[in-house]
């Protein structure tokens, strides 16, 4: 009696391009390169060929790319968001005052109130980092509602007007260029930390913290790090948000900046950005060209998500990278 | 053939392109105390696991996260009938039990409240019964039956996972290494329990272990695995006797 089964094997480029023999043929060296170039390729050659409509699109993207980014980028150190927009929110806000009370550039204010909101971010929710699993999602997930209200009843900050009239980029392509960059800088550059020792640490704490502190590392110091990290590259993206829309008001703190981000990690596929990445980049257009339904593009949306999530559970991102570096074939069993 | 209660017939188990278990046979007939003694990674695991159909369940979970396909081949047969492809849970009504490997107990319910969940398949009345016996066979159990079971000491929680899956009430009980991480004193009374529950309450016991010092006296056959294959069969005397097996596991 024999049975078959099928065998999934690496494929050869992938071993020989593992070590020094990448650099034998250009075959070799492009089969490494080349899903590295590709986004790097679309950013920098797509947007001029794209309408205006469908550049704000990219923009949008861009946007919640950085978003997605930075929430895979807390998942793998174990800490789960449901508060995107809290980091969002901060840096939007954070920019608007620099931009309203100080006068600043918007060069100048972006930096400066991604790293701001990063830093009031990571201190609103020092007291919640010994908290593990759902407890630290749900405060993540209540800050943000909670801060609405706040600047809703104390009238702050322009109250429920918010604050407008704010300066813009100097010019579209200044506009598209810098978030799209930002966004594969955080992408590498994420990965790359991901990567090393540093990262090693925060997976370390996701898999078993006990182990962890073992091992004479303070977890609470390197959470607090990965926290700030992720909270400014999304207050990041809440400043870059606020010099184009001119504005910003209660919207920033909106449920959407918590829940695309989560839904574009688990489309993509969590766990190494570039799932993350690619899910916003999914998402974010199937939304805007879904539009023509009308109020079915809710429910579209959702039904695509779901037929997603159980047809490739593992991510688009993880199916596509085995099919790249692995092929099936079926061998007799005896 | 049909007076076996359990029959394995040349199974192979596959993560992915590795074999964990390669060509088994094994049968276990009424009423027997079976040992299958191997070192780490000889795929002992991966036998009670497909035996109790847990397999599947792992299979599936894997195949979800896109991680390592589980494969199995050959055939699973429990008094005559083929469960190879049948459900965990309905392999419990069966009555195949499995205790796992690490003591595995809900860590923040009371010992009580471990064995009543343990024993979801079973009327009120039988398990209360059942839980007697329980902390008759383990007495300490009975001290610390309002403990939280995540706070009992490494033997206790042993002893609770059994009794956990005496709850169920089986007829073929899968210990898998049930001695792993207790101390010798500690061995002896959980062996002595195994026996009991053999001998006085009649219930068939496939018993995997690598400890073979405490098994190998007390079990009627025994199974040598090394690499997912069998190497040696016999009943537990012949298997002490054999100087392979004294060599590997008694280092005389």
């Amino acid at each position: 009696m024999t049975e078959r089964r099928r065998e999934r094997i690496d494929r050869g480029i992938k071993k020989r391009s593992e070590d020094v023999f990448a650099l034998a043929s250009w075959r070799e060296m492009l089969y490494l390169a080349g899903p590295r170039l590709l986004p790097v390729a679309l950013v920098l050659f797509l947007p001029p060929l794209l309408s205006p409509y469908w550049q704000k699109v990219m923009l949008s993207v861009g946007v919640f790319g950085l978003l997605a980014v930075s929430w895979d980028l807390l998942a793998q150190a174990g800490m789960i968001s449901l508060g995107q927009a809290l980091f969002f929110g901060m840096g939007a806000y954070g920019a608007g005052l620099l931009d309203r009370y100080l006068g600043m550039p918007p060069f100048l204010s972006l930096p400066i109130a991604a790293v701001l909101g990063g830093l009031v971010s990571t201190l609103l929710l020092l007291p919640v980092l010994r908290l593990r699993g759902i407890y630290f999602s749900m405060v993540t997930l209540i800050l943000p509602l909670m801060l609405v209200r706040v600047i809703e009843a104390t009238k702050i900050f322009g109250g429920t007007e918010g604050l407008s009239g704010l300066t813009p980029w100097p010019s579209v392509w200044v506009e598209m260029y810098l978030i799209l960059g930002a966004l594969l800088a955080a992408l590498f550059g994420f990965r790359r930390m991901l990567a090393a020792d540093y990262g090693l640490v925060l997976k370390g704490i996701r898999d078993n913290d006990r182990s962890v502190t073992s091992a004479g590392i303070n977890i609470y110091v390197y959470k607090a790090q990965a926290l700030f990290i992720a909270a400014a590259v999304g207050g990041f993206a809440g400043a870059f948000m606020t010099h184009v829309y001119l504005f910003v008001g209660m919207p920033v703190f909106a449920l959407d900046y918590s829940i695309l981000p989560i839904a574009a990690a688990v489309v993509g596929g969590p766990g190494g950005l570039a799932g993350a990445t690619l899910g916003a980049a999914i998402l974010v257009p199937l939304s805007e060209a879904l539009r023509g339904f009308g109020g079915l593009r809710i429910v579209f949306y959702g039904v695509f998500l779901v037929v997603f999530i159980v047809a490739v559970p593992e991510g688009i991102f993880s199916f596509v990278r085995r099919k790249y570096h692995q092929f099936e074939r079926w061998v007799e069993v005896d | 053939m049909t007076a076996d209660l359990l029959r394995i017939e040349n199974l192979m188990v596959f993560f992915e392109n590795a074999l964990a278990v390669n060509g088994l046979n094994l049968t276990v007939s009424e009423g027997e105390l079976v040992g299958v003694i191997g070192p780490n990674s000889a795929g002992k695991t991966t036998l009670v696991n497909t035996i109790s159909g847990l397999i599947i369940d792992m299979a599936i979970k894997e195949k979800r996260k896109g991680g390592e396909r589980i494969t199995v081949y050959g055939a699973v047969w429990f008094r005559g009938e083929e469960i190879t492809r049948e459900r965990p849970d309905r392999r419990v009504r069966r009555g195949i039990v499995l205790c796992r490997e690490r003591h595995p107990v809900f860590p923040d319910s009371s010992v009580m409240e471990n064995l009543k969940i343990a024993g979801y398949l079973r009327r009120r009345a039988e398990i209360r019964k059942t839980m007697d016996e329980v902390f008759g066979l383990f007495p300490v159990l009975k001290d610390y039956r309002r403990r939280k079971a995540g706070f009992l000491s490494g033997g206790e929680q042993q002893m609770l996972a059994i009794g956990m899956a005496l709850v169920a009430r089986p007829t073929l009980l899968l210990l898998d290494e049930p001695l792993l991480g207790l101390s010798p004193r500690m061995q002896e009374s959980v062996m002595a329990a195994v026996i009991h529950l053999n001998e006085a309450a009649g219930i068939t016991v496939l018993l995997c272990e690598q400890f073979a010092r405490p098994v190998l006296p007390v079990i009627g056959r025994g199974y040598v695995v090394e690499n997912g294959m069998l190497t040696m069969s016999g009943t537990g005397a012949e298997l002490m006797d054999n100087p392979e097996v004294k060599a590997a596991y008694f280092g005389i």
